[in-house]
C-alpha cells in the first residue's frame, strides 16, 4: 500500500492540491485569487514535471498493475505537465482581460491534468476510464467557461453530448473486452488477445474502445466536435484543448493498443491507418476554406493527429517513438501559436479572423517572424523542427510497409502547407491593413518566442528528446 | 577525413556564417556591405579551387557527420564533378550578382537585408549540390524555397512581387514536400539515405515495385522547382523580383536545382521507359511552349523568363533521353545557358535601370545610345539563338543531334520536328531581343534618356560574354569540366570531345532550318503578334487562381456538409462511423458457430415482446406529445422488467421496476415546467435519413447481442456463484457483488449519486436566483391545472399505502443479502412511498411534515458506508473487507449478521436522500412558478361539505 501510494505520489499531490485550493479559495478571496492560483498551479505542475523527469528510472506498478509508472508514462507526463503549465501561464493575462478569471479555471486544468497523468499510466481498463473521465469532465466544464457567450456554452454542450456518447461507446467496448478476456488488466488482456486470431468479442471490444479514444484525439470520423469547440471555447481554453489532452489521449491510445492489444497488431493497424489517412486528408482539405484562425487550428490539429496516428499505425517501437517525438513537437508548436492567437485583438476586442492579420508584419516584425517560423514548422517545411517530426512518422510508416499511408501523408502535408502559408502571406503581403495587434504578457511573449526559437534551434539535435522517446517507446512496446 | 573534406564542410557553411555579416556591415556603408558579402563567397570559391584539381582527376571528396542517426539523417557532403560544376556556378555567378546588385539597388532599398537573404540562398543552393544525404538535400531544398520567397518578395511595395512570391512559394514548396515522400521511399528501397549508396543501387531501385511512386514524387519536386510544364507558370510571375534576384535565382541557380536533381539521380532513376516518357515528354512540351510564349512577350524580363523555361525544358528533355551522349549535351548546355542567360538578365536589368522601362514596344535604337550594353546583349542573345561561333550553338547542335534519332512511341518524327520547332522559336525571340531593343532608329520618347552604365554594372555581364565567345570558339576549353561532370551524371567515365564542326549531319540541317525559320518569324512578327493577342489562350495565372478558388470552394462545401454545426448531424456521423467500424470488425473477426439453442417462445412472452416493440414504435410516433410518450415509455420499462423476471433475474427486475417508477414520476413532475410538445420536424428527407441511421444502429446493436448470446463464453459468473456464500455470506449473488465483491465500486457510486443530488439542488439554487427564475415567475402555469389537484381518493389511498410501503422497503432491505432485494431497491421503494405523498397532497404539505434533511440523509449514508469499510481496518483487513457471522437469538431462528448489511444501510440512505433531494429541487421550481401552496392535505376537506348540511338542519 505504501509503495502504491509512493508510485502515484505526483498525481496524489496535484489532486490534493487542487481540492484544497478549491475549498480554500471558496472560503477566502474567490476570483481575486485567480492570478496567484494560476501561478501556483503552473509552478506546481512544472515542479512535478521536473521531479518526474529526473526521478527514478525503470518501471514500477501500483495497485496490482492498474497503475504503471514506466519511461513511457514519464515521458508523456513531463510533456503534459509542461504544456499545461505553459498554456496556463501564457493564457493567464488573456483570461483576465476577457473577464473569465474564475479561480476554478486553473484548478479544473489541474484536475484535468491529474486525469491525463492517470490516463498515460493506466494499466487497466478501470484506471483508463477513471483518468479519461476525470479529464473529460473537467474539460467539459472549461469549454463552457464563458457562460455568457452562447457560442461557448453551445460548444460545451456539444462537447459534452458527443463526449458522453463516445464514453458510452468506449465502455461498451471495454465491457466486451472484459467479458471475453476475463480481466480488465492490460497484462491479462494481452494474453487473451495474441496470435493471428482473436475472438470476435475482443475484436469488437477493441474497435469500440478505439472509437471512443479516437474521439478524444479528434481523429476522423470522430472529430466533429473539434472545430466547434475550438471556435466556441475561450481562446486560452482552446489552447489547452489543443495541447496536453491530445498527447494524453494519444498516449493512452498507444498504451491500450500496445499493452492490451499488442498481440493483435494486424487487427488494429487497419483501423488506425484508416483513421490516420482520413484525419490527415480531412484536416488538410477542410482547413483551406476557413476564415477563422481558431477553426483553422482545429482542422490543423485533426491533421496533425492523423500524422501522429500514422506513427502509431506502424505498430513498431520506432512508430511509437515517432509518435512521441511528433506529439512533443506538436505541443511546442501549438503552445507558441496559441500564445499568439490568444493575444490577437483589434481595438481592444479579441479577434480570430485570419484577414485581420493583414500586414501584421509591418507593425510587429518580430512577432510576425516568430509566427512565420511556427507556421512553417506546422506545415512541416524543412529545416524547421516540424519537418523532423513529419520525417519520423513517415519513416516509421515506410519502414512498417505502409508506403501508401506515407504517400497519402505527404500529399496531405502538401495541401496543408497551403493554408499555413496563406497566413504567412496575409501577415507579410496582405492587401489592406487588418489592424490586428497582439499585446502580450511577458509569459505569452516568452511562450511565443521560446517555441519559435525551439523550432529553429531544435534542428541541431531535437534537444535530445529522441533518446527519451526511444526509451519510452521501448518501455511500451517490449 | 583529409583536409579536403574539412574544406568541403567549410565551403558549405561559409555562406550561412556570412549571412550574419551584411546586416551589421550596412551601417558602414553600401560599399563595405557589398565587399563583406563578397568575402565569404570569394573564400568559398578559392577553397573550391583548391579542391578542384582532385575532383578533375576523378576523385570524390567526402565529409560526414552524424546528425540524427536514427532518422538516417547525417550531415554529409560530397564533391564530385557535377557538384563541382554547380558549386562553381553558384559561387561564381553569386559573386557577379553581388557586384551587380551593389550598383543596381537604389538608395531606398535596404541593402543589408538583401545581401543577407542572398547569402542564405547561396548557402541553401550550395547545400543542395554538395549534400551526400537525400534528407539533408531535402532540408536545403526547402531552404531555397524559403529564402527565395524572401528575395522575390523583397520589393514589398509591388503587388506583383507579393503575388509572385506567394505563387513561387506555393508551387515550389509543395513540390518539395511531395519530394519528401519520394526520397523516403527511395531510402527505404535502398536501406540508406546516403546518395552514394543510392546512386550505386540503380538496378535495385528500378526493379522495385515502389519505383514509379518514388519517381513521380521526386519528379514533382524537380519539375516544380525547374518550372516544367504544367508548373511553368510561376517563374514568369516571380520576375517581379529585382533583376539581380531574377538573374541569380531564375536563370543560373534555383531553377536549375530541379535539373541538378534529375542529373544527380540519373544513375539511380534514369533509363526506364517511365523515366523517358515522363521526363523527355514534359521537357519537350516545356521547351516548345516556353519558346512560343517568349516570342510574344513584350516585357524583356518576361521574354527571358519564358526563354529560361524553354531552355530548362531542353535540359529536362536531354536528361530524359537517358543516353550518355544526351547527358553530356545536358551538362554542356547547363554551362552555356548559365553564361548567356545571366548576361542577358543583367543586360535587361541595365536597360530597365537606364531607360526606366522594359517594354520592348517602347524601346529600340539603344545600340547607338548604349553601345557597350548593346554589344554584350547581342552576343549573349546570339548565343541563345544558337548561332555558330557562340557557345549556345554547340550544345544546341548536340541536342538536335540527340533528338534526331529519338523515337517517341515508335514515331521517329515527333521529337526531331518539335525540337526543331523549339529551336526555331528560340532563334526568333533571341533575334527579336536584339533587333527590337537595340536595333532600329533612336527614339525620343524613352521614359528616361538611356546611356551606358558605370563599369561596375556591366563588368559582370561582360565577363560572362567573354566566356560565351571563348567557349564558342574554342570548345575544348570546357572539355575537362564537361567530361568530369558528365561522368558524375552518368555514373561512368566519359570522354567527350567538344567540336564546332561535326560534319554534315541531320542536326546541321535542323539548325539551318531553325535559323532560317526564326528569321522569317521575326520578319512577320507584327502580324503574328496581332493574331496572338487576338487569339484566346489559357492564361496560366488565371488558371492557377481559378484552380485555387475551385479548391477553396470545394473544401468549403465539404466542410459545410460535414460541419454544419448541427449536433444532430454530428451524432449521425458518429453513429454511422461506429456502426461501420463494428461491421468491419464483425466481418474481419473469426466467428464460431452458434453453440446455444434458441429458447422456446411461449405465446405470453411473445406478446410481451410484441408489446415492447409496439411501445418503442409508439414513442417514435407520439414523441411530439411528451406526456403520451412518457406513458408509453413507462410501459416499455415495465415490459423490460417483466422480461427480467421471465429470464430469472429477479434482482434486476426489482431494481429496474423501482428505478423505472422513480424516474417516470420525477419526469412527470418535471414535465410540468417544460413545453408539452417537441418541436415539429417537417423535412421528410431528414426524417427518413435519421430513421435509417437509427434503424441501422439499432439493428447493429441487436445483431451483436444476438450473436454473443447464441455462443458460449467463459464468464466470470462461475467465480461469483462459487464464492458468494462462502466468501460473502449471502445467497443473493447480485447483492453480494454489490456490497462485497465490488463494494468499492458501490461505495464510489453512492458518492456519485449523492453528489448528483446535491448538484441538482445547487444548480436549482443558482438557476432560480438568475434570469431563469424570473422567467419562471412570469410564466402562467395555471391554465391547465386541474381543479381537483389532490383528490380525496388518492390522498386516502396513499396514506394507507405509506406504512405498507415502508414495511415492504424494510423487508426488501433485510432480505437483500440472501434473496432479491437490498439497500438500493429498498431506498427506491421508500422513495416511491414518499413520492406518492408528494403527488397526492402537494409539495408544501408534505415538505412541512418532513423532519430529516435530505442532505443529512445523503451524508449519513456515505459516512455509514465509509465507516463500515474503515471498520475492517480495525480487524487488520483492507478497506471494505466484509465480515459476517451467524447468530441465534431464541425465539428467532439462526440468522446472519454481516457488516455488509451496515454498508447496505449506507447505500439505502444515500439513495433515498438523493432521490428525495431531486424531488425537492423540482418542487422549488413549482413554487417559483407561483403554484399555490396547499396547506391542507386535500384541496377541499370533505368534512367541510358535511358541516353546511348539518347547518341546514338548523
Amino acid at each position: 500500500m505504501a509503495t502504491d501510494l509512493q508510485t502515484i505520489l505526483p498525481e496524489l499531490i496535484l489532486a490534493v492540491y487542487a481540492m484544497l485550493a478549491l475549498v480554500g479559495a471558496v472560503y477566502t478571496g474567490k476570483d481575486n485569487l485567480t492570478g496567484p492560483i494560476t501561478w501556483l498551479t503552473a509552478g506546481l505542475m512544472a515542479v512535478l514535471a521536473l521531479w518526474i523527469g529526473t526521478g527514478s528510472a525503470g518501471s514500477t506498478q501500483a495497485f496490482g498493475g492498474m497503475f504503471l509508472s514506466d519511461a513511457y508514462a514519464r515521458f508523456a507526463k513531463v510533456a503534459i505537465l509542461i504544456a499545461g503549465a505553459a498554456v496556463l501561464l501564457s493564457g493567464q493575462e488573456a483570461v483576465a482581460r476577457r473577464g473569465l478569471g474564475r479561480f476554478e479555471y486553473p484548478l479544473l486544468i489541474a484536475l484535468a491534468t491529474v486525469g491525463m497523468m492517470m490516463m498515460v499510466s493506466a494499466g487497466d481498463l478501470m484506471s483508463l476510464y477513471l483518468g479519461l473521465e476525470l479529464q473529460s469532465l473537467a474539460l467539459y466544464v472549461v469549454a463552457a467557461m464563458n457562460r455568457d457567450s452562447v457560442k461557448s456554452t453551445e460548444a460545451g454542450m456539444k462537447y459534452f453530448v458527443l463526449g458522453a456518447l463516445s464514453s458510452g461507446l468506449l465502455l461498451y467496448g471495454a465491457s466486451l473486452t472484459y467479458g471475453y478476456a476475463g480481466t480488465t488488466l492490460f497484462s491479462g488482456i494481452i494474453g487473451a488477445a495474441t496470435g493471428g486470431e482473436i475472438s470476435l468479442g475482443l475484436l469488437i471490444g477493441l474497435v469500440f474502445v478505439s472509437a471512443g479514444l479516437a474521439f478524444k484525439i479528434s481523429a476522423v470520423p470522430f472529430h466533429m466536435w473539434t472545430p466547434d469547440v475550438y471556435e466556441g471555447a475561450p481562446t486560452p481554453v482552446t489552447a489547452f484543448f489543443a495541447t496536453a489532452p491530445k498527447l494524453a489521449a494519444m498516449g493512452l491510445f498507444a498504451r491500450v493498443l500496445f499493452d492490451a492489444f499488442g498481440g493483435a497488431v494486424g487487427d488494429w493497424q487497419q483501423i488506425i491507418s484508416l483513421m490516420a489517412i482520413l484525419s490527415m486528408a480531412l484536416g488538410a482539405v477542410a482547413a483551406i476554406g476557413q476564415t477563422n484562425i481558431k477553426r483553422l487550428m482545429a482542422y490543423s490539429s485533426i491533421s496533425h493527429m492523423g500524422f501522429a496516428l500514422m506513427g502509431l499505425s506502424a505498430g513498431t517501437a520506432l512508430g511509437v517513438q515517432a509518435m512521441l517525438v511528433y506529439m512533443a513537437i506538436y505541443l511546442t508548436m501549438n503552445v507558441g501559436t496559441f500564445a499568439f492567437i490568444m493575444s490577437m485583438e483589434r481595438d481592444g476586442k479579441p479577434v480570430t479572423e485570419i484577414a485581420s492579420l493583414n500586414q501584421f508584419a509591418k507593425g510587429e516584425p518580430l512577432k510576425a517572424l516568430a509566427m512565420l517560423v511556427l507556421l512553417f514548422s506546422l506545415a512541416g517545411v524543412p529545416p524547421m523542427v516540424g519537418f523532423f517530426g513529419k520525417l519520423y512518422v513517415l519513416q516509421a510508416a515506410v519502414d512498417a510497409g505502409l508506403t501508401w499511408l506515407a504517400i497519402g501523408g505527404v500529399i496531405a502535408s502538401v495541401i496543408s502547407a497551403f493554408y499555413y502559408l496563406r497566413i504567412v502571406y496575409f501577415m507579410y503581403f496582405g492587401q489592406t491593413e487588418g489592424q490586428a495587434q497582439a499585446p502580450m504578457s511577458p509569459a505569452a511573449w516568452v511562450a511565443l518566442m521560446g517555441s519559435a526559437a525551439i523550432m529553429v534551434l531544435g534542428v541541431v539535435n531535437l534537444f535530445g528528446i529522441e533518446t527519451a522517446a526511444a526509451q519510452a517507446a521501448q518501455a511500451l512496446v517490449n | 577525413m583529409g583536409d579536403g573534406s574539412n574544406l568541403l564542410v567549410i565551403i558549405a557553411l561559409l555562406p550561412f556564417i556570412g549571412a550574419l555579416v551584411p546586416g551589421w556591415m550596412i551601417r558602414a556603408g553600401r560599399n563595405a556591405c557589398a565587399t563583406f558579402t563578397a568575402v565569404p563567397t570569394v573564400l568559398a570559391l578559392v577553397m573550391l579551387g583548391i579542391l578542384a584539381p582532385d575532383v578533375m582527376r576523378g576523385e570524390v571528396i567526402q565529409a560526414r557527420f552524424e546528425w540524427l542517426p536514427q532518422l538516417g539523417l547525417s550531415a554529409s557532403f560530397f564533391l564530385d564533378g557535377l557538384g563541382l560544376l554547380f558549386a562553381g556556378m553558384i559561387l561564381g555567378v553569386g559573386l557577379l550578382i553581388i557586384l551587380y546588385a551593389r550598383f543596381y539597388l537604389s538608395g531606398d532599398d535596404p541593402m543589408g537585408q538583401f545581401y543577407t537573404y542572398l547569402l542564405l540562398f547561396q548557402g541553401a543552393m550550395l547545400g543542395i549540390v554538395l549534400s551526400d544525404n537525400i534528407l539533408l538535400l531535402l532540408v536545403f531544398w526547402e531552404l531555397t524555397s524559403l529564402s527565395s520567397f524572401l528575395l522575390i518578395g523583397y520589393w514589398k511595395h509591388l503587388p506583383e512581387g507579393r503575388q509572385g512570391a506567394r505563387m513561387a512559394l506555393a508551387v515550389t514548396g509543395s513540390g518539395g514536400l511531395a519530394m519528401i515522400g519520394g526520397m523516403l521511399i527511395l531510402g527505404n528501397i535502398v536501406g540508406s539515405y546516403d546518395l552514394t549508396d543510392i546512386l550505386a543501387s540503380g538496378d535495385l531501385i528500378k526493379s522495385s515495385e515502389w519505383y514509379l511512386p518514388a519517381l513521380i514524387l521526386i519528379l514533382l519536386g524537380a519539375f516544380t522547382k525547374s518550372a516544367q510544364f504544367p508548373f511553368h507558370f510561376w517563374l514568369p510571375h516571380a520576375m517581379a523580383a529585382p533583376t539581380p534576384v531574377s538573374a541569380y535565382l531564375h536563370s543560373a541557380t534555383m531553377v536549375k536545382a530541379g535539373v541538378f536533381l534529375m542529373a544527380r539521380m540519373w544513375p539511380a532513376l534514369a533509363g526506364t521507359e517511365a523515366w523517358f516518357y515522363i521526363v523527355a515528354t514534359v521537357g519537350l512540351i516545356t521547351m516548345v511552349l516556353g519558346a512560343v510564349i517568349a516570342l510574344f512577350k513584350d516585357d524583356l524580363k518576361a521574354l527571358l523568363a519564358f526563354s529560361t523555361v524553354s531552355h530548362l525544358g531542353l535540359l529536362t528533355m536531354l536528361l530524359g533521353f537517358g543516353t550518355t551522349a544526351a547527358a553530356v549535351a545536358a551538362v554542356f548546355h547547363i554551362i552555356n545557358h548559365l553564361t548567356f542567360k545571366a548576361a542577358l538578365f543583367m543586360t535587361a536589368g541595365i536597360v530597365d535601370h537606364e531607360a526606366h522601362t522594359r517594354d520592348i514596344k517602347r524601346l529600340g535604337g539603344l545600340a547607338k545610345l548604349m553601345p557597350i550594353t548593346a554589344t554584350i546583349g547581342t552576343i549573349a542573345a546570339l548565343s541563345m539563338a544558337g548561332i555558330p561561333l557562340f557557345n549556345g550553338f554547340l550544345s544546341k547542335e548536340m541536342m538536335l543531334e540527340e533528338a534526331s534519332h529519338t523515337y517517341w512511341f515508335e514515331n521517329p518524327w515527333i521529337v526531331p520536328a518539335l525540337a526543331t520547332l523549339g529551336a526555331l522559336f528560340s532563334v526568333a525571340y533571341s533575334l527579336r531581343f536584339i533587333f527590337h531593343t537595340f536595333g532600329g532608329p533612336v527614339r525620343d520618347d524613352y521614359p528616361h534618356k538611356p546611356h551606358d552604365p558605370p563599369f561596375g554594372m556591366y563588368a559582370a555581364p561582360a565577363l560572362l560574354v567573354v566566356l560565351v565567345v571563348a567557349i564558342g570558339v574554342m570548345p575544348f576549353l570546357a572539355d575537362n569540366l564537361v567530361a568530369v561532370a558528365a561522368s558524375a551524371v552518368a555514373g561512368e567515365a566519359l570522354h567527350p570531345h567538344l567540336k564546332i564542326w561535326h560534319g554534315v549531319t541531320p542536326a546541321l540541317f535542323m539548325s539551318f532550318a531553325a535559323i532560317g525559320g526564326g528569321i522569317v518569324l521575326l520578319l512577320i512578327h507584327r502580324p503574328l503578334d496581332r493574331v496572338w493577342i487576338a487569339a484566346p489562350r489559357p492564361e496560366a495565372k488565371a488558371i492557377f487562381d481559378k484552380l485555387l478558388a475551385l479548391l477553396v470552394g470545394a473544401t468549403r462545401w465539404i466542410t459545410e456538409v460535414t460541419h454544419n454545426r448541427s449536433i444532430t448531424r454530428y451524432l449521425a456521423i458518429f453513429t454511422v462511423a461506429s456502426v461501420a467500424l463494428g461491421y468491419a470488425a464483425w466481418t474481419g473477426g473469426g466467428m464460431s458457430a452458434p453453440s446455444r439453442e434458441m429458447l422456446p417462445v411461449p405465446p405470453l412472452v411473445g406478446l410481451g415482446f410484441v408489446l415492447l416493440i409496439v411501445g418503442a414504435a409508439s414513442v417514435v410516433l407520439f414523441h411530439r406529445n411528451r406526456f403520451r410518450a412518457l406513458v408509453v415509455l413507462s410501459i416499455i420499462g415495465l415490459m423490460v422488467s417483466a422480461g427480467f423476471v421471465y429470464l430469472s433475474a429477479p434482482d434486476l427486475a426489482l431494481t429496474q421496476i423501482s428505478v423505472e417508477t422513480v424516474t417516470i414520476m420525477l419526469l412527470l413532475l418535471a414535465l410540468h415546467f417544460i413545453p408539452k410538445e417537441t418541436p415539429r420536424e417537417t423535412r421528410v428527407g431528414k426524417k427518413i435519413a435519421d430513421g435509417v441511421v437509427a434503424l441501422v444502429a439499432g439493428t447493429g446493436v441487436g445483431a451483436l447481442a444476438y450473436a454473443f448470446m447464441r455462443r458460449d463464453v467463459d464468464t466470470i459468473s462461475g467465480f461469483h456463484l462459487d464464492n458468494s456464500y462462502a466468501g460473502g455470506g449471502g445467497n443473493n449473488v447480485v447483492n453480494v457483488i454489490l456490497v462485497d465483491f465490488r463494494g468499492y465500486d458501490t461505495y464510489g457510486e453512492i458518492i456519485v449519486l449523492g453528489i448528483a443530488g446535491l448538484i441538482i439542488y445547487a444548480l436549482m439554487q443558482a438557476l432560480l436566483g438568475g434570469p431563469a427564475g424570473r422567467k419562471l415567475r412570469n410564466t402562467d402555469f395555471t391554465r391547465d391545472l386541474s381543479r381537483d389537484r389532490h383528490p380525496l381518493m388518492m390522498v386516502v389511498a396513499t396514506r394507507v399505502m405509506m406504512p405498507i410501503a415502508v414495511m415492504v422497503g424494510i423487508y426488501i432491505f433485510l432480505r437483500g443479502h440472501n434473496y432479491p432485494g437490498g439497500g438500493f431497491v429498498a431506498g427506491l421503494v421508500i422513495a416511491i412511498a414518499l413520492l406518492m405523498q408528494y403527488m397526492a397532497s402537494g409539495f408544501a404539505w408534505t415538505q412541512s411534515r418532513q423532519r430529516i434533511q435530505y442532505h443529512a440523509m445523503i451524508g449519513f449514508g456515505v459516512v455509514i458506508a465509509g465507516l463500515t469499510g474503515a471498520g475492517s481496518w480495525l480487524a487488520g483487513k483492507p478497506f471494505l473487507t466484509s465480515a459476517f457471522g451467524y447468530f441465534e437469538f431464541p425465539p428467532i431462528e439462526e440468522f446472519e449478521l454481516a457488516t455488509a448489511a451496515l454498508f447496505d444501510l449506507g447505500v439505502f440512505l444515500t439513495v433515498l436522500g438523493a432521490v428525495m433531494l431531486m424531488l425537492f429541487s423540482l418542487s422549488r421550481i413549482a413554487r417559483y412558478a407561483g403554484q399555490s401552496v396547499n396547506l391542507e392535505p386535500m384541496d377541499y376537506d370533505p368534512a367541510d361539505r358535511v358541516k353546511p348540511l348539518e347547518g341546514g338542519k338548523e
